[in-house]
């Protein structure tokens, strides 16, 4: 029997060892070796407290033994001491139980959190499903003093026998409760002032990955609770949990408590002393960064280990990934609600891993741990032969647009694979933005700015819903996706100005990408201006027309509009969860509405003279140098949407077909664009024009979705209809393009007539719809001086563009400029009309509504 | 001691917000609101589609200051506020009785 120690003299002792550890973690910075060094001496005082106060119980079947992280011999400045007195019955439960008081009770006045319990060997081995705590922190128990054989028959018996028969109900029981604690903390690792012990990716985390392995091994027959342990934490993992510890250790010290918290002043501490940094001291937002990478890797870690143990136990679950699994194809299979490469070989195919993340990213399925491994081992392959150009472009654009494409890009970032494709991004990898307002890494920030957009058509909340309708008008979503991508990239370079620098990056990455030039314009003025719409709604009265105005001219044209404003939408709700405020939303689409309906009413506003119209012309010259004044010329009396709403390269080619007309009166081009054809005409002016192309167009059974008319000074006219190709004629049979072609230049030069051609289709071609439009007439007498504006919304048909502008050519009413635009069954037209080269008087503008109502009403099919 | 409720333009709010730090007013509460006075709504056209604006949006400040420096911080708001439009807000003063913090218990203008 030891001699028994004073309690003054164990206080006095236990308070200088204390010091001196924590003098040394100050000194050295480890939080492991601290971890360590306490363990030992709440080892010994346990220990020597034991020898005292058990001297005169009985030392055979009983033990002390340690648990929790006292068990994992690490034990943290401020955590509780959890100590079992391990019994063999309840009789002698009952005898050590004054001793037990005794022993805690010297600890308790030596300052140190112990929470006790008293179990009989029986106990121990019986699940108790409301106490799955004990039950876990039996696991990593440890023997201090007592009865050794009771311990091994615990440690070697007992236990491992409970995990084997109850390994099902402990998984489920732990999974419950790690997402119940992850619920509490919003079910992400990114926080402001984040929790190191109980956020997600924390160090509870590692220990649920700890104890999965532990359960699972035992449940599989091993016996060996130590070899387990020690199997159960590798590479990343162990690096997370030395920096986490160490990080820990140094919050308790700093807030003599176990106060977990890394707030706003800590971080500052813990980068200015360079704990856990491994490099000294660093900026704060360094130090953040640290933690992310490591958060993030824990988080990934429990996560898939979670959701690996939910899948082979959960028949729900299983039944519901079987069915999921039918979406395998030749190159992945889906197993278990994960996807997995057919063939071993193409994990190392940059096509083939480009092709799984477009799977992924329509799917919505994520990476198995094989195929994570397989990518993982191939990486420097992969790096080295990821492609840069036009078919990543392919590939990039496809997976961007898809449901899921922030997932595919979040695995793809994981595996360091998207920085390989888009090199542009490795600057904002995992980069803290260190203010109270961005919550999340500038990475996912821009990831969830994309999940936003994609979510946004399925969003029930009222000041959401009308973006979405926006999204599905994109005629180039992809563009917007990937602005969205690369829009914040200069934050991550030196200077004030991350507009600055994510615009050089974004030209690198579409030039590299080689996107068209149109593409590659659209993309980098959306980097350029992505804060333009935000400034506006913070700075300038929204309300005040010159602001409209000045908004409109800086931006240019309607598509931009929409993509500027679902940028800005996705920018702020990506910046923390409470930033995009139903007053926001709300002020958004207000100035996205007023702003539209301004490019509506301003399009006949003659052009050359505008700052941004002259930049226009000048990047329009510098395409034809040599013929500055024909282009002036050319271009005189087009009014500024016309300017802005096309490319340089574009008005040089109408300018080029201009020139043509003196050799063939009829200029065309025909070419497909984004699953339609775009057909552009240029020719002299003449009264029925417009009807006459609509007309042709109806007839050769062509849906147009979109059509602009412009004219300009000397009666030229440049018009460009979009239309769908119904019944495929084009796309399947090549020669009819020039068919198509010759029949509208043959009757544009009346050497054909449109009616014969017209009355085949008009005899057949009435569909039923499900969903009637109710149609609505409006004129604006205001907004133009020299034309009426008539704003048509009405029921989508075929021919329905032949029908108005047939009409307002019997009403003797000429088209200046024509917006035609449909949005789903929705027409909505828009037409700058004249009158014998006047504005309509009142007289007619009743004239023309009362035959355009009765037009369209006799155009509708009788079910309308 | 005198509580300020002001209400104006959103577009106004940085330069309101200026004015005061230039003062020395240091704490503010600012909420996000929709409102009108005098102003009224009025109707758009957006797609052919009528959308009434009756309620516009507006910022409020509160806050609450020692009697000496009302005035100043009066004619602050104004000056930054104002645009000669209608809509460009008020602001309402109140009387306080009591300030308290609560982190130490401290009273009156030593609160603010």
């Amino acid at each position: 029997m030891a001699a028994a120690v004073p309690d003054f003299a164990l206080r006095n002792n236990y308070r200088q060892e204390s010091q001196r550890i924590q003098r040394d973690f100050e000194a050295v910075g480890s939080g492991l070796a601290s971890l360590s060094s306490r363990t030992r001496l709440v080892d010994t005082l346990a220990l020597t407290l034991w020898e005292q106060h058990f001297a005169e119980v009985a030392k055979q079947g009983c033990s002390l033994v340690a648990l929790g992280g006292f068990g994992r011999s690490e034990l943290f400045p401020y955590s509780d001491i959890d100590l079992l007195f391990l019994t063999e019955n309840d009789a002698c439960g009952e005898l050590i139980k004054p001793a037990v008081s005794s022993l805690c009770q010297t600890m308790w006045d030596c300052g140190l959190r112990v929470s006790p319990c008293v179990r009989t060997l029986a106990d121990c081995g019986r699940f108790d499903q409301g106490n799955l705590e004990l039950t876990l922190s039996l696991l990593d128990c440890r023997l201090l003093g007592g009865d050794q054989s009771l311990f091994d028959r615990l440690h070697g018996k007992h236990l491992p026998q409970l995990i084997a028969r109850e390994s099902d109900a402990l998984l489920q029981g732990l999974s419950e409760m790690t997402q119940t604690r992850h619920q509490r903390f919003g079910n992400t690792i990114f926080h402001l002032e984040p929790n190191l012990k109980d956020g997600p990716g924390g160090l509870r985390d590692c220990h649920v990955a700890q104890w999965i392995g532990m359960i699972v091994a035992l449940s599989s027959g091993h016996r060996d609770l130590v070899s387990v342990r020690q199997n159960s934490a590798h590479g990343e993992m162990l690096d997370a949990m030395e920096f986490l510890c160490s990080s820990r250790c140094y919050l308790h010290y700093r807030h003599g408590r176990d106060d977990n918290s890394v707030t706003w002043a800590a971080q500052e501490e813990l980068a200015a002393r360079g704990i856990a940094t491994g490099a000294g001291a660093v900026s704060p937002a360094e130090w953040m960064r640290l933690y992310f990478r490591h958060a993030k890797a824990v988080y990934r870690n429990s996560s898939q280990l979670l959701g690996q143990v939910s899948r082979e136990r959960s028949s729900l679950y299983r039944s519901f990934q079987h069915w999921r699994s039918r979406v395998s194809n030749s190159e992945f299979s889906v197993v278990d609600g994960r996807v997995y490469f057919q063939q071993a070989a193409d994990a190392r195919e940059a096509a083939a891993v480009l092709r799984l993340f477009i799977f992924m990213a329509h799917h919505g399925i994520a990476l198995s741990p094989e195929a994570e491994r397989r990518l993982n081992d191939a990486h420097l392959r992969l790096a080295e032969t990821m492609p840069q150009d036009e078919f990543l472009w392919q590939h990039l654009r496809e997976a961007l647009t898809l449901p899921h494409a922030a997932n595919a890009l979040r695995a793809m970032h994981s595996l360091n694979l998207l920085t390989r494709a888009v090199p542009e991004f490795e600057t904002i990898d995992l980069l803290v933005l260190r203010d109270l307002y961005h919550r999340y890494t500038v990475d996912e920030h821009t990831f969830m700015a994309i999940e936003v957009l994609h979510r946004l058509k399925d969003d029930q909340n009222p000041s959401l819903q009308p973006f979405g309708q926006l999204i599905s008008e994109l005629e180039h979503p992809e563009l917007l996706f990937l602005a969205l991508l690369l829009h914040d990239t200069g934050k991550g370079l030196e200077g004030a100005d991350h507009v600055h620098g994510s615009v050089q990056l974004t030209a690198a990455a579409v030039e590299r990408l080689q996107l068209s030039e149109e593409d590659a314009a659209t993309v980098c003025f959306l980097v350029a201006n992505h804060l333009e719409i935000s400034s506006t709604l913070r700075r300038r009265d929204i309300y005040d027309p010159a602001t409209i105005r000045e908004l409109a001219g800086k931006i240019g044209a309607p598509e931009r509009l929409k993509m500027l404003t679902l940028l800005t939408l996705a920018d702020i709700k990506a910046v923390n969860p409470e930033a995009l405020t139903p007053w926001k939303a709300e002020n958004l689409w207000r100035l996205y509405t007023r702003t539209a309906g301004y490019f509506d009413r301003s399009a006949d506003v003659e052009g050359l003279d505008a700052k941004v119209s002259t930049e226009v012309v000048e990047k329009v010259i510098e395409l034809l140098p040599t013929q500055r004044s024909e282009v002036r010329k050319f271009l005189e009396g087009l009014p500024q949407r016309y300017l802005l709403s096309h490319s340089p390269e574009q008005v040089a080619q109408h300018f080029t077909m201009a020139g043509n007309l003196a050799a063939e009166p009829v200029q065309l081009r025909l070419r497909p664009n984004s699953g339609q054809h775009e057909l552009i005409v240029a020719t002299d002016d003449h009264p029925g024009l417009f009807r006459t192309l609509a007309g042709i167009l109806y007839a050769w059974g062509m849906d147009i979705t979109k059509a602009t008319a412009f004219s300009n000074r000397s009666g030229v006219v440049v018009d460009s209809f979009y239309f769908k190709d119904r019944f495929h004629t084009l796309e399947l049979n090549p020669p009819e393009c020039e068919r198509f072609q010759r029949s509208v230049r043959e009757i544009l030069m009346r050497e054909a007539s449109l009616d014969r051609l017209l009355e085949s289709r008009l005899k057949a071609d009435h569909k039923p719809v499900k969903l009637s439009v109710k149609t609505h007439l409006r004129y604006d007498e205001v907004c133009s001086s020299r034309s009426t504006l008539l704003e048509i919304i009405t029921q989508d048909r075929p021919g329905l563009l032949h029908t108005i502008s047939s009409t307002l050519t019997t009403e003797e009413c000429s088209i200046e400029v024509a917006l035609i635009d449909t949005e789903g069954p929705v027409a909505h037209d828009v037409f700058y009309i004249t009158c014998g080269g006047h504005k309509l008087t009142a007289e007619r503008m009743r004239a023309v509504e009362w035959a355009l109502t009765a037009e369209l009403a006799d155009a509708l099919p009788a079910n309308w | 001691m005198t509580k300020l409720e002001t209400v104006i333009q959103p577009a106004k709010f940085d330069a309101v917000k200026d004015a005061l730090i230039e003062i020395g007013v240091e704490g503010m509460t600012v909420t996000e609101v929709r409102g009108h006075g005098r102003q009224k709504g009025h109707t758009e056209f957006y797609r052919g589609r009528e959308y009434t604006v009756d309620l516009l949006p507006k910022v409020k400040i509160e806050m609450v200051l020692p009697d000496h420096i009302v005035d100043r911080a009066v004619q602050a708001i104004t000056s930054a506020a104002r645009t000669g439009k209608i809509g460009d807000g008020k602001i309402f003063l109140a009387r306080v009785d009591e300030a308290i913090r609560i982190r130490n218990d401290d009273r009156g203008e030593n609160a603010l």
